[in-house]
This record gives structure tokens, C-alpha cells and sequence, in this order.
């Protein structure tokens, strides 16, 4: 949980979000070394597909442009490639800046009920509950979060790809992975999300 | 550069190793074979106990950075108790994770009081410095090439090898003091340096540290289909039998969409996707089922089944 | 004094493989009778200087023609004190140019040594014009930064300072100010100005005489000898100075001008200057209503109008002020608007510290600032309009206007026309008319050209406010040149202190925007240059760029016709006329250029050793083959400061030049005189190229004017020529920089190539 948004102001753009995000973004503090050169936007594999690439978005931030940046789906396409990361001359860490604000959209009921939130949210559950990620039920949690037909629809046309990775034995077919201290590992994550919560009421 | 060496009594050196969550589905090929080659290469892996999720490349966004950062320290506090001996891992995203990870809560004070607070739920803590390591870098920077050459009895001779190396294996650390220094990141060398040394061909491979698509290509390949086709197209371009890769997410990616490209671009790619560790296994002389899994690729490669089976 | 040449044959580098030396000896004992004439393998050697000097020991020679490499190396080897050394380049521009063994080459070399053997017959050592006696004392115009850095810095190399105010108190700005732009490691955080110690330290020095609510209200003489009069307090004395420094400084731009930014509507939109007050005496306060404020915005407009008195200083001034807030208040907003952030050198730094500190840089082209400090933003970067609400204060970036006149004085009748010309980058040139009819054809055609055709601008506004700071008793008037925008004339690379007006050198802000830390590095240049000044004065030599140079101008007045054209061409002032009209030159102001002696129609101006008949005798002691042969001669006057040392290298670099150019080496493209250009037609050349220095407002001319003055010379050449029923293409103009070396080669090889297809000059043989 992290501190809460600026509250929203008469105006267009909100002077404040910029400095929230400086403040309270993972990597967000580097954010003010960006000299706007675009080698992030130009390095992005799918910069073309997003609503707007690394370098306008952050050049939106500075201009305190809460909701279209919150709402973009700029971060939703990041593939984690880290290339512009190392490629930034400023050493701005944009994956983990992009990575942030997602979870930021997430928290603060920003993003679309896109496919990337459903994945992220089936996940987490399987991280959460399982302490591993089982494949096999992310993918079906995840093409079930679309409801059932449709579901059943995503699910079918994957269905050769499925059965490819049964038959070469990489697609496992009884009860889930797991860690085996499992109350163990729910209890941390229940105290880490306790301990930011916190924070976010401390500052 | 590995902070502290473990030798055992048959002069292996130990490392805790992570295997991953891919390791129990779509990447057990590379974990069989990475288990496969260790002993060969004079490494003794040791599993970590009790080992959990790393967060990958979402998990931040379903749990939020400090959840995430402590299912690491849960991980790093586990192996703190198996031992002072580096921790390595063969898959990209969780070495990514657990590096960036533990380096933070290294560096961080505030960081490690933090994660140590919320592993205290668990009657756990992190209170060492550990090292955590790519299986690539500790092959490049503690065995060398010239070892993995002294190995080979079944050179592959004959056998074009795309060395497709991909995003996290090398980004964002190969290039740091904490990484090893191993390679750099537009241009490694070491994919291709292991296929030379198994006795194959490495064919100029350009989009070697294109990206696969990552966790978008799982999520929505109609977003992502474009740059794997690119990186099939140069690999058949290279003439090359098979691609090589050192990332299980990139193996499934590349591997699994072949048919979908081929049906929306009208391409006809059939080419086999397989890790380093499968070359370096058949190219040992090893079981080419029970150790080089190559049985485990739904494109198999004919020309290295045919070479394991000598 | 006799002379007495004598010709060193150098075998040296190559040259003897190149060219037959038993042929150039021949042309020079044989056919030019120069009665010694002397080889050896090596004359840059130690035997082979010996044997130079040893014959002038001996009295046998007195002018040493060295024939071996570039006159531009070799320089201290091939000095002798009692001898006039003349060099012929057979290295650079002949053997590293040409292919060896050819026919061509060995003409190209024999008429080398040809010109060199013309150019002893017609030269003579300089006699210096002074006797020394040059005052040593230093006057400092502008008590601010500059100028008390200056009058330290010269007191303390053991230089008597007179430092001269207008104001009341010493310090300027910074007296108003406290934390500066760093310039120190690590260049993070703004430092103190210092401006306290620096008062004290020059009011306590027993050299420097302070003298503050002061005027310079006339200034006569030149470099070792100026004669200035100082009034204060409606009391005038009068002081003998050897050199002067102005560092009168700037005032602040007048950001009210552009009514989009909204100065003068809200007392919460404020100028940098301010708030760089407000700064000073502890409180950064809103005039409105007394409050901290906590959303703030630095804006740097982009207007080109205001660009040049603000380019880089404005912006450290934003983000430090910025800085300073971010310091003061920790949980203030605040934005640096900008359209170009210049930010150089060690300002990065500065710059990070501020990207650091939390300084939301925002680029943007601001369209207006609303009373209510509603700034609207034009944002390239986003491609929208971004309107920025809810600041409570915001700071406009001014500039640093120059006061290069005295802004509290009415303008000069006199002299403002002469400012009117200097500050209009279209017209940088001068180009005297002279009187009689020239003077009446200036009237008819231009009306604006010539010196003295009155008004300063259409309209009757003066060029600049202000009367002059100096007021110099000169020919060309009282102020001191100014450059475009109304800086002081200055070149910014590569000699930033001097001015057009020699033994004067401005320093700061005057001569163009700069910070603190820089005005100080400023005005250190400047009083070494005001030091080298008043010696070179005392010594009688010249100042950059012919330093340690005795020879000056010699004026025949027996023929000269007063058409003043010297008066007025000469780029230095250097020549006032006497009350008969005649021209009388100022020796220590003269920089040896030869301007003077390119402008006289009647060729009674010359040098010792350079003069309108030496060049003109070089001209014709090439042989220029006969039309039969249809071997073209091309001649070239390349200025000895940029193009000559380009040529050499091209040589060095051995690019392939046309073997008809011959190449006569002068000291500044406005010394060439039509008479050469005429000789050199009549003499069957077919083709003439003058090679000197970018002319204009971001000159390269080593002498300010000289090459743009020859520009204006020889755009009328073309009547000459067509009159004669020659082509206009025969004579070309061509600025080059000392790096062209790849180019000159190609504009010679594609004139030749153009005289080729002209075909030859109908006048050979004539």
C-alpha cells in the first residue's frame, strides 16, 4: 500500500502528481535525471503498441498529468526487457519506474480490467497461495477471469499448444506445486503488505 | 567473483541452487540438464530448501515492491541456513529477481529492516551477504569455456547454432561488479562461445538480445507474435538447425508459437529451441533422454538426437 | 644600409630528389646574379645554420634567402640578429604539392626563389618608431566584479591602478547579491560571491586609486601614452595611462517587452534580478501578500530577441536560484521552464545537482503567463498545450543587456553614426569613398555607405542609448566599436580582449553575457593583454597578431591626395588626420596589418618591408610562359594568418595542387592593392584568387576588417576587368580557415580548372 495520490485538484493537470511519483514510485526519485532524449522509447520492443512510450510518459508525469498517465496501458506492454534500462544515459531504472506505476494503477483502481492486470492478479494468487506459480492454473485462472465461455474459448485456442507441452512432459497434471511451509510464507507477505501500509499512513 | 567458494571432498565447488518455478513445468528441460552437466563441469548443486516464487516480472503489480522483495529474503534467508556458498540460478527471471533482490536489501539498511521485519512473521531473517549468480556467469567467470571444451566427447559437430540469448540473462547485471562483469549487453559473446566449445557451429545470429516478448508474450501474443517471427526469420536466415538459449521463458515462447506465426504470418518455421545445457549435454556424451531432455521439446531436433544417439 | 642577398639552397626533405638544385642555383647566380649562393644537404642543421651565420658575420650577406621549407617552421632556428631573413617555400607548397621530376615543378620552385630574390630587393629592416617611455599605469573603467578583479590582478603584478566608478560604492551587482554559480569542485552547490573580500582587498591596495561617482570624459592618444580625463564631482583632472580595461558591465533586459510573460500584471510574476534580491536579504517572499510560496516556476523563454544577452548564464541563474529555494523552503514545487537549457561544461553538474535536488525541468515553449500565474506551455515533447495552475509565484528569466555606452549620458551627436554602422551585421564593413568624385558617386548610389553621410539609423534613433564611455578623440569617432547586439567588439575564440581600439580591452559582461566566476577569469585575460600592451608600447612593437613586428606605415605625403580613405579604412583607429587634412598615424595603435596600404590610390604607404612595390616586383619576377606554350599562371595573395598556414597544409597532408599557382603570402587580404591586381593582368597571369578569413559579424580576420574590407574592394573589380574585355571570373575571392587544408587545394585546382575553360589571358605577351 503506498502513500496515497494527491488528491485531485480543480485544475487539468496536477503540479503535485509529479512530485508523488519522485517521492513514492520504486526508482521514481531517479525519475528527475530524464533529459528527455527518447533512447528508452526508441529501444522499446512494442514502445510502438503502448498508449505512449517511456520517454512522453515521464515527460506527461512532469507535467502532472495524473489520469492519462495512470490510465495508459504504457506500462501494461512493458515486456521487462531492461533494455532501456541499460541503454539510458542518465541511468534512469525505467523498467522498474514503468513496473511501479503499474501496481500504483492497480492500487489506486487506475487500470483497465485489461488482460496483463488479470494475469498479474492470477499470478500473484498462485504466488500467494501456492508460494510457486503453477502454470497450468495462472494460465486457466487467468483465461477464466474473462468469464467462462470466453474462457473456454482463449483456453481451446491454445489447446495444441497445451497438449504439445503435456505429451513433452512439461505441463503438470495433478495437485499444485508448493512450497511446504506455506502458512509461513503468507504470514511475510501479509506483514510486508502490513509494514507499507504503514508507512503510507506514517508519511 | 564468487564470494565464498565451497569446495567438497571430490573438488567440486558447491553452490545453493534455485531452480525456479518453470523448473516444475515449461523449463524442466533446462533444470534436468543443468543438473545433468554440473558434476561435469565440477559444480555440486544443492537445492535450496523449501524454495519459493521469485515474483518474476508481474508479481510486483498483484503484491507491490516490498512483498515482492521479501518472498526473495524468504529465499536468501532459507539458504543464509544452508550455508555461506554462492546461490545460483539457471532461469533468467529469477535470477533477475533474487539479484536485484538481494542486492538491494544489501545495500539498503532500511530495505533489510524492512524485509527482515516481515520474514520475522516467519521466524526467519537475512542477515548475511550473500552472492546470488547466473548458472551462464559461473560457467563463464568459475569453470571457463576451457573446461566445458575438456569435456566434450560427442563434438556436435557439423550442428548451426543460433545463440539467442535474450533480455534478463545479461539485463540488466551481466555488465556489473555485482554481476560478474560476464558479457556485455548488446553484444554477448558467451552463447556462442559454449556452442563452440560443445564442437558446433555459432552462425551470426543479429537479434540475439532481441526480446521474446517476456510475461506480454504469455498474457497477449497477438501483441507480441512480430518479435518472435523476427527472431525465427534471422535464425533461419543464419541457415541455422537449431536456436540456443539460456531463458526458459524464451525457450516456451519461441518453441510454443511457431504455429500461430506460421498461420498469421504465412511463414513456415519449424526450427527447434533448445537451452545451452541440452547442447552441452549431448555434446558430453550424456543420456540424450535422461539428461539432455531432449525428449522435452515439442520441436525436436532430429540432426541433435541423431548425435546424442552415437 | 646595403643589401646584401644571399641564396641558401636547401637539399633538404627530400628537395633535391624533387627538383634539380643545380638549376635553382643557376636561376639564382646565372639569371638573378645573386652574388652568393650557397647548398647544403640540411640548413636547419648545426653546420648549416653555421654557415648562414658565418657569412653574415663576415658582412658577406645581410639578407639570408633561405630556400627550404615553410617560412612558418623553423623559425627559431633561422633567426639571425643583424640580418633580414627571407624564406622561399620550396617544402610545403612545392615538392609536397607537385610531382617530383616534372617540368612544372622545377618552374614552380625556380619562380619561388624568384619571388623571394624580389621580395629581399625591395625590403629593409624596420626601424622602431618610439623610444620607449611608455606609462605603465593601468585605468579601470566599471567598479564592478570585472573591474575590481582587474585592478587586483594588475596590482598585484606591480601595475598602478586607477579605478574609476560611476556609481557611488564599489561592487555592481554583486554588492546587491550573495551566492554565485559554482565554478569550483564539484560544481554542486551555489557558492558565496565573494564580492566583500574583493571590495576591501582593492580598497586596501596602495596601487589602485579608487575613484567612485567618476567619469572618463575624454580619451586621447594611444597604447603607452592615452591622456584621459576624469571628472568628479564636477571636478576634472587629467592622467597619463598606458592602457586602459573597460568593464562597465550590463543592466538587465527589459523582460516587460514581451507581454506575453505578464511582467508588470501580477507583483507575483517577478524578474530573476529580483528575486536574486530577495535571495540575498533572507526571504523568499511573495510582494503580493508577504507569504512563503510553495509552488514556483524559473521560466527561460526562448526568444531569440533576448537569446543573446542571457545564453547560458540565465539558465545557471534559474537553476540555482531554484536550488536556493528547494534549500530554503524543502517542500516547494519547483519547475524550470525551458525552451533550451544551456547548461555547458561544468553547468552539467550543476544541472544534475538540480535534477537531483528535485527540480521538475519542463520543456516547453511558454505561450503566455496569466495574472493569476496560469503558465500555458506549448510542449513539443508532448505535442499539446499544457496550461501549469496553481503556482503562487513565478520568475522570469531576464538577460544581461551590455553597457557598451554610458546609458546616463544623451547620445553623442558625433560618433553614432559610426555606431549605427558597427551594430548592423549586414553592413560590418566600411568602405571609405574617399573625396573628389568617388565621394559623389558614394552620395549618388548608396546614401548610407560611406563615413560621413550622417544619420544613425533611418528614423533618427541612435544605434545604441547612452553617450560614449571614453570618449575618444579619434578619427572614427568616440565610442569603442561594437559588435552585433551592442557587445563590444570581440573576437569570442580566438583573441576575446581585444578590441578594435588598441591598448583598450573590455572585460565581462560587456563583451558578452557571463556569470561571476567568468567575468573574473575575464578580466585576468584582459589586464595581461593591457600589460603586454603598455610593454609592446614601450618596446615599439606591435601587439597580436604581429607581436614583436617594429615595421609601421609610412605615409609619402608629397603625393598623397587626402582622400582619407586610410583614415577611415584602417580597422584600429589607428589614423587620425592632422587639421590640413593630411593622415598622421598613431604608432602604438597600429597592429601592422597593411590596410592602410591596400586602400591608398596612390600608393605612398608602405612598410620597410612590405610595401605596394616589393609585391608588385615578386608579381613580375615570375615568368609566365608565353601563349603558345598554354601553360596558365595563376596568382594567389593568401593571408598569411589562416590561408597560407592551410596551404602548408595541404602540403603536409600532401594533397595535389595545379602547378600554375604561385602563391604570394600577405599580412592581411586588406593590404592588397589594386595595383597588384592590375600588375599581375598585365603581366599575362590569367587568373587571381585572394585567400583570406570569413568576414561578417562572427568573423575570422585577424584583423577585424581587413578581409571584409577587400571583399568590398574587389566586388568593384569586376567593372575593371570587363572594361578591359576580360572576364569577371578571373579574379576570385575565397574565405578560408586555418583547417581548410583539403579545401584550398580543391578551390585552387577548380579555379585552374575554370581559367582553363575561360582560356588564357589575351593580354600575354603584351
Amino acid at each position: 500500500m503506498s502513500v496515497a495520490l494527491p488528491a485531485e485538484a480543480e485544475r487539468t493537470y496536477d503540479l503535485n502528481f509529479a512530485r508523488w511519483v519522485y517521492r513514492n514510485v520504486n526508482g521514481g526519485d531517479k525519475l528527475s535525471l530524464c533529459m528527455q532524449c527518447g533512447v528508452c522509447s526508441g529501444s522499446c520492443p512494442i514502445g510502438t503498441q503502448m498508449d505512449y512510450g517511456p520517454r512522453k510518459l515521464f515527460m506527461m508525469i512532469r507535467a502532472g498529468m495524473k489520469e492519462e498517465v495512470l490510465s495508459s496501458n504504457t506500462m501494461w506492454n512493458c515486456t521487462s526487457c531492461y533494455r532501456c534500462v541499460v541503454r539510458c544515459p542518465r541511468g534512469v531504472p525505467v523498467t522498474y519506474i514503468l513496473q511501479d506505476l503499474a501496481s500504483k494503477a492497480v492500487e489506486f483502481g487506475y487500470a483497465k480490467k485489461e488482460d496483463n492486470t488479470r494475469f498479474s492478479k492470477a499470478f500473484w494468487w498462485s504466488a500467494k497461495t501456492f508460494g510457486r506459480t503453477d502454470e497450468r492454473l495462472v494460465t486457466a485462472k487467468y483465461y477464466f477471469s474473462f468469464g467462462l465461455v470466453e474462457g473456454i474459448r482463449k483456453g481451446l485456442g491454445n489447446l495444441k499448444i497445451a497438449l504439445g507441452m503435456i505429451k513433452a512432459g512439461r505441463m503438470h497434471l495433478g495437485a499444485s506445486h508448493g512450497v511446504k511451509d506455506r502458512k509461513g510464507l503468507q504470514a511475510i507477505l501479509k506483514k510486508a503488505a502490513e509494514i507499507e501500509a504503514r508507512e503510507a499512513t506514517e508519511s | 567473483m564468487s564470494g565464498a567458494d565451497q569446495k567438497t571432498p571430490g573438488g567440486k565447488t558447491k553452490f545453493t541452487y534455485y531452480p525456479g518455478c518453470s523448473s516444475q513445468g515449461s523449463g524442466k528441460h533446462l533444470d534436468e540438464s543443468l543438473r545433468a552437466i554440473a558434476p561435469k563441469i565440477g559444480i555440486e548443486l544443492e537445492e535450496l530448501d523449501d524454495w519459493n516464487c521469485c515474483g518474476a516480472s508481474v508479481g510486483h503489480i498483484g503484491g507491490g515492491v516490498l512483498p515482492n522483495t521479501a518472498l526473495t529474503g524468504r529465499n536468501l534467508a532459507n539458504a543464509q541456513k544452508q550455508g555461506p556458498q554462492d546461490v545460483v540460478t539457471g532461469c533468467a527471471a529469477c535470477y533477475l529477481n533474487t539479484h536485484a533482490g538481494n542486492e538491494k536489501i544489501k545495500s539498503d539498511v532500511k530495505m533489510r529492516r524492512r524485509v527482515n521485519e516481515a520474514l520475522s512473521a516467519a521466524d526467519l531473517s537475512y542477515d548475511e551477504d550473500l552472492q546470488v549468480r547466473h548458472m551462464c556467469e559461473v560457467i563463464v567467470n568459475d569453470v571457463g569455456v576451457e573446461k566445458i571444451r575438456e569435456q566434450v566427447t560427442n563434438p556436435l559437430t557439423g550442428l548451426k547454432v543460433a545463440g539467442y540469448v535474450g533480455c534478463q540473462t545479461v539485463r540488466p547485471f551481466a555488465s556489473t561488479d555485482g554481476g560478474g562483469q560476464y558479457d556485455t549487453y548488446e553484444d554477448p559473446k558467451f552463447l556462442d562461445d559454449f556452442a563452440e566449445a560443445c564442437g558446433a557451429e555459432a552462425v551470426p545470429f543479429d537479434p540475439k538480445t532481441s526480446c521474446c516478448g517476456g510475461s506480454v508474450s504469455v498474457m497477449s501474443p497477438d501483441r507480441t507474435l512480430h518479435l518472435i517471427k523476427e527472431i525465427l526469420q534471422a535464425a533461419k536466415d543464419a541457415e541455422a538447425d537449431v536456436i540456443s538459449t539460456p531463458c526458459p521463458l524464451c525457450q516456451t515462447n519461441v518453441e510454443m508459437y511457431q504455429d500461430a506465426i506460421n498461420k498469421k504470418f504465412g511463414t513456415d518455421f519449424n526450427i527447434p529451441v533448445v537451452f545451452y545445457s541440452q547442447l552441452m549435454a549431448v555434446a558430453f556424451g550424456m543420456d540424450p533422454h535422461k539428461d539432455a531432455s531432449l525428449q522435452r521439446n515439442t520441436i525436436r531436433s532430429k540432426k541433435m538426437e541423431d548425435m546424442g544417439k552415437k | 644600409m646595403d643589401r646584401k642577398p644571399g641564396v641558401y639552397l636547401c637539399e633538404g626533405c627530400g628537395i633535391a630528389e624533387a627538383v634539380s638544385v643545380d638549376d635553382l642555383e643557376q636561376v639564382a647566380s646565372g639569371e638573378l646574379k645573386v652574388p652568393a649562393c650557397k647548398r647544403h644537404a640540411a640548413f636547419c642543421s648545426e653546420e648549416g645554420v653555421a654557415l648562414i651565420a658565418k657569412d653574415i658575420e663576415s658582412g658577406e650577406v645581410n639578407q639570408p634567402i633561405i630556400v627550404a621549407c615553410s617560412p612558418r617552421v623553423m623559425t627559431d632556428r633561422f633567426t639571425f640578429p643583424d640580418a633580414q631573413v627571407i624564406r622561399a617555400n620550396l617544402r610545403e607548397q612545392v615538392i609536397w604539392t607537385q610531382p617530383p621530376g616534372e617540368e612544372d615543378t622545377q618552374a614552380l620552385a625556380a619562380d619561388n626563389l624568384r619571388m623571394a630574390v624580389a621580395q629581399a630587393k625591395n625590403s629593409d629592416p624596420p626601424v622602431p618608431h618610439g623610444e620607449g617611455g611608455a606609462s605603465r599605469k593601468l585605468l579601470v573603467v566599471g567598479g564592478g566584479v570585472s573591474g575590481l578583479t582587474a585592478a587586483r590582478e594588475a596590482a598585484r603584478m606591480g601595475v598602478e591602478v586607477i579605478l574609476v566608478e560611476k556609481g557611488s560604492a564599489l561592487g555592481g551587482w554583486a554588492r546587491k547579491w550573495s551566492r554565485t554559480i559554482p565554478h569550483r569542485p564539484p560544481y554542486r552547490d551555489p557558492q558565496p560571491n565573494g564580492i566583500g573580500d574583493l571590495i576591501a582587498a582593492v580598497e586596501a591596495d596602495p596601487a589602485v586609486t579608487v575613484m567612485t561617482g567618476a567619469l572618463v570624459t575624454r580619451t586621447a592618444g594611444g597604447p603607452g601614452d592615452f591622456t584621459v580625463t576624469l571628472s568628479q564631482g564636477g571636478k576634472e583632472t587629467s592622467e597619463r595611462v598606458g592602457a586602459i580595461v573597460v568593464a562597465t558591465g550590463w543592466r538587465g533586459y527589459d523582460i516587460a517587452r514581451h507581454e506575453y510573460l505578464g511582467y508588470g500584471t501580477s507583483p507575483d510574476i517577478v524578474t530573476d534580478i529580483e528575486f536574486e534580491e530577495l535571495l540575498a536579504n533572507g526571504g523568499i517572499k511573495r510582494k503580493s501578500d508577504g507569504a512563503v510560496p510553495s509552488n514556483l516556476a524559473f521560466i527561460i523563454p526562448g526568444d531569440s530577441e533576448r537569446m543573446p544577452y542571457s545564453s547560458g548564464v540565465s539558465d545557471r541563474v534559474a537553476i540555482k536560484q531554484a536550488l536556493q529555494v528547494i534549500e530554503a523552503v524543502p517542500d516547494a514545487m519547483v519547475y524550470v521552464i525551458y525552451e533550451d537549457l544551456r547548461a555547458h561544461g561544468t553547468a552539467e553538474e550543476f544541472y544534475r545537482q538540480g535534477q537531483e535536488a528535485g527540480i521538475i525541468f519542463q520543456k516547453g515553449r511558454v505561450k503566455s503567463v496569466a495574472a493569476d500565474l496560469t503558465v500555458t506551455l506549448d510542449d513539443d515533447l508532448l505535442g499539446q498545450e499544457v496550461p501549469l495552475s496553481g503556482l503562487d509565484m513565478v520568475v522570469l528569466s531576464t538577460g544581461m543587456v551590455p553597457n557598451s555606452t554610458n546609458v546616463d549620458l544623451s547620445p553623442a551627436e558625433e560618433g553614432a553614426d559610426q555606431l549605427a554602422d558597427d551594430i548592423d551585421p549586414a553592413a560590418p564593413v566600411k568602405v571609405a569613398r574617399g573625396n573628389g568624385e568617388d565621394e559623389a558617386e558614394a552620395a549618388e548610389t548608396s546614401g548610407n555607405g560611406a563615413a560621413e553621410n550622417g544619420a544613425a539609423e533611418e528614423g533618427g534613433e541612435p544605434a545604441l542609448p547612452g553617450g560614449p564611455i571614453l570618449n575618444l578623440q579619434y578619427r572614427q569617432g568616440p565610442h569603442l566599436p561594437i559588435l552585433a547586439h551592442g557587445f563590444a567588439d570581440s573576437h569570442f575564440i580566438c583573441f576575446p580582449y581585444e578590441t578594435r581600439r588598441s591598448g583598450i580591452y573590455t572585460c565581462g559582461p560587456v563583451r558578452r553575457a557571463m556569470t561571476i566566476a567568468d567575468s573574473q577569469q575575464d578580466a585576468q585575460g584582459a589586464v595581461l593583454k593591457a600589460i603586454q600592451a603598455m610593454r609592446a608600447a614601450d618596446a615599439s612593437t606591435a601587439l597580436h597578431p604581429r607581436v614583436g613586428d617594429l615595421s609601421f606605415p609610412e605615409f609619402g605625403l608629397d603625393i598623397c591626395t587626402k582622400c582619407r580613405r586610410c583614415t577611415v579604412e584602417c580597422p584600429f583607429g589607428a589614423i587620425d588626420e592632422q587639421d590640413d587634412g593630411y593622415p598622421v598615424l598613431n604608432a602604438t595603435r597600429c597592429r601592422r596589418c597593411g590596410t592602410c596600404m591596400g586602400a591608398c590610390p596612390v600608393r605612398t604607404i608602405s612598410f620597410k618591408n612590405y610595401s605596394a612595390q616589393m609585391v608588385a616586383d615578386m608579381i613580375k619576377a615570375v615568368e609566365v610562359p608565353d601563349e603558345f606554350e598554354e601553360k596558365p599562371r595563376i596568382l594567389v595573395f593568401a593571408c598569411e594568418n589562416d590561408a597560407y598556414p592551410a596551404l602548408d597544409m595541404a602540403g603536409i597532408n600532401r594533397h595535389r595542387i595545379s602547378p600554375y599557382i604561385r602563391i604570394v603570402p600577405v599580412r592581411c587580404l586588406g593590404s592588397v592593392t589594386m595595383l597588384w591586381i592590375s600588375t599581375a593582368l598585365e603581366c599575362g597571369y590569367d587568373g587571381v584568387m585572394l585567400m583570406g578569413c570569413k568576414t561578417g559579424d562572427d568573423y575570422q580576420c585577424h584583423f577585424v576588417k581587413g578581409s571584409g574590407i577587400a571583399q568590398e574592394r574587389m566586388a568593384k573589380v569586376g567593372e575593371t576587368l570587363k572594361s578591359l574585355a576580360l572576364e569577371e571570373e578571373r579574379v576570385q575571392v575565397e574565405e578560408v580557415s586555418i583547417a581548410d587544408s583539403g579545401r584550398v587545394a580543391e578551390l585552387l585546382n577548380s579555379f585552374a580548372g575554370k581559367i582553363d575553360e575561360i582560356g588564357l589571358n589575351p593580354f600575354k605577351g603584351f
